[in-house]
């Protein structure tokens, strides 16, 4: 629900540099065109920080990680998928500080891609990583 | 049913406006080019192809009286298009701006047009005969930042503005040559150009979509954070309502009629807001047919649920040649699990196999799903009609356009554009409980 409601993005040219067009949350070289992040946390180890801006959103995770071998089954995951960042379009290359994976949304992506399916897939992509965990832990 | 007519132009539409007759549409494809559509026979074709601009047009405005096009776009210029015998000529606009305009509107009396830029500046353009040149005079250092409308009061002098540093403000437009004294009708003081009437501070975020009544009494612009706000009484001691909704923030007003405002934005469905006998705003309804959408949090719960009560699969996947690197990944993973998972029990290390590639199977239908609806909008049948809002519209409606009949101050009629590339046109004569605003 969060998502829906930080998803309004817009095509939104840059103030700072002239013809330039880029996510003011990368940049944020205006602060009057930031929101304020919305952290979420279970705990210390497992949290999910929301950044938004006028034509740009960022989703960062921190996913559990019990022990050694979950810590490198988790890292060997996920840098697979950032190496193949180019293919999920909205995955971003480098994690932003402090977590394991980042999403970046951009005014581009809502035009080509329905919102609403586009939040589903963060969705389903976090109950994969969910459920990766879980059946580790049942089996 | 309020839309008359819907009509899919491209992939995704920035800004439309339409012929004086209202049997042209020219709008943007989220691209650098206008293209102008006529209806023959009832279908649309392709008549002309506007190429001028290098990078997206962000404004289009066709002046209802003069026949002329005024388009903005990114790359920092506007131009004037005249249509001459078959063609339409562009003339260069200067508009001295170093960042990209967005949004550009013809004053009521089409001899002057507005555009709203990144560089915080609102630009003022109008013609000099002598040198065959469109001239701007920029209205410098008053807003914070960039300025994303701008509307004209119906006098042709006052002009209202909206910025991303939340403000709504007048300016006086006044410019000696081009407007003479006796507009200038209801303010008596002699306002230069550029001088700035009011200030709005009403909203905590950013501003969009400013438009004044018809008889230019109310002023009426949006908030980001879900709010609109009403504005009478533009002067020293103007009175404000605000009124707040639950759903998306909106984009873009249209005022119909004195009493009536609609608001578009990217709840996807163009909202109603009427004032009552006493002048209140308050929201009435949305437009179009509109499903109650579940919240998202169950839709989570429930699919995840749903997800853990699957039988587990115990043959291999039979997965698309597309889908050749998901494959890869979770052979990959597998990999990975059985190096890890050497050492511990045989079975074990084999149920783990089955159910991460379970889990990747999921993983690899989402992405699929995602990446095949990119490719083909149209086709809705991953839709769960549920999750969908049922609205006409599938995007973000980013623009609201009146079609007004010479004469008449109302305007029962007027059409939508949107990030999902349709032009809707909405007829608001049958609405029976609307009728009374009208």
């Amino acid at each position: 629900m969060i998502l829906t409601d930080t998803s309004p993005l817009m095509n939104f040219p840059c103030q700072e540099v002239e013809r330039h067009n880029k996510p003011e949350v990368e940049l944020k070289t205006s602060p009057e065109l930031l929101l304020n992040p919305v952290l979420i946390c279970r705990n210390e180890a497992e949290k999910c920080l929301i950044e938004t801006s006028i034509n740009s959103l960022r989703i960062s995770l921190k996913v559990k990680q019990a022990d050694e071998l979950e810590n490198i089954l988790t890292k060997k995951f996920l840098r697979f998928l950032s190496m193949r960042a180019e293919a999920f379009q909205v995955l971003r290359r480098k994690p932003v500080q402090g977590y394991d994976i980042s999403f970046l949304i951009t005014n581009y992506h809502c035009e080509e891609m329905q919102k609403q399916k586009l939040i589903d897939f963060i969705v389903q992509f976090m109950e994969a990583r969910f459920l990766f965990t879980i059946t580790y832990l049942t089996a | 049913m309020a839309a008359i007519a819907v009509h899919r132009f491209a992939q995704s539409i920035t800004c439309h406006a339409w012929s004086p007759d209202h049997s042209m549409v020219a709008f943007c494809p989220n691209s650098n080019e206008v293209h102008i559509y006529r209806l023959l026979q009832d279908k649309w074709e392709k008549v002309h192809v506007l190429q001028k601009h290098d990078q997206i047009v962000s404004g289009i405005d066709w002046s209802a009286r003069s026949n002329r096009i005024v388009t903005a776009s990114h790359d920092r210029n506007s131009y004037v298009w005249n249509f001459e015998g078959t063609e339409w000529v562009p003339t260069l606009v200067i508009l001295r701006l170093n960042r990209a305009a967005l949004c550009v509107q013809w004053s009521p009396k089409e001899n002057k047009f507005a555009v709203g830029s990144g560089a915080k500046t609102v630009c003022i353009c109008y013609y000099e005969q002598e040198n065959n040149w469109w001239i701007s005079k920029l209205i410098r250092k008053r807003h914070d930042s960039s300025v994303t409308g701008v509307a004209w009061h119906p006098n042709n002098i006052l002009l209202a503005t909206t910025s991303t540093d939340g403000k709504c403000r007048v300016f006086s437009t006044f410019i000696k040559g081009v407007d003479t004294k006796d507009s200038r009708t209801g303010s008596s003081s002699d306002s230069k150009f550029g001088e700035q009437i009011v200030q709005l501070d009403l909203s905590f975020s950013w501003a969009f979509g400013v438009k004044w009544s018809p008889s230019g009494n109310t002023l009426a612009y949006v908030g980001h954070n879900s709010m609109i706000y009403f504005v009478d009484d533009v002067g020293p001691s103007p009175l404000a309502q605000s009124v707040a909704f639950q759903d998306l923030p909106l984009c873009d007003v249209l005022f119909v009629s004195e009493r009536m405002v609609i608001g578009v934005g990217y709840d996807c469905s163009p909202m109603v807001f009427a004032a009552d006998e006493r002048g209140i705003w308050s929201f009435i309804r949305f437009l179009g047919e509109r499903k109650i959408a579940s919240s998202g949090s169950t839709y989570g719960s429930q699919d995840l649920y749903m997800g853990l009560l699957r039988p587990h699969p115990t043959t291999p996947f039979e997965l698309e040649p597309k889908h050749k690197e998901l494959i890869q990944l979770g052979i990959w993973i597998c990999q990975q699990f059985h190096k890890s998972l050497i050492l511990m029990k045989d079975d074990f290390s084999v149920r783990m196999v089955v159910e991460s590639s379970f889990i990747l199977y999921q993983f690899s239908e989402a992405f699929v799903k995602l990446y095949g609806q990119s490719k083909h909008v149209v086709s809705n049948d991953a839709v769960e009609p549920s999750r969908s809002r049922g609205g006409i519209h599938e995007n973000c409606i980013s623009c609201i356009v009146p079609l007004r009949q010479p004469g008449i101050s109302t305007v029962p009629r007027f059409s939508t554009s949107g990030l999902d590339g349709k032009v809707v046109i909405w007829d608001l004569e049958n609405q029976a409980d609307l009728s009374v605003y009208l």
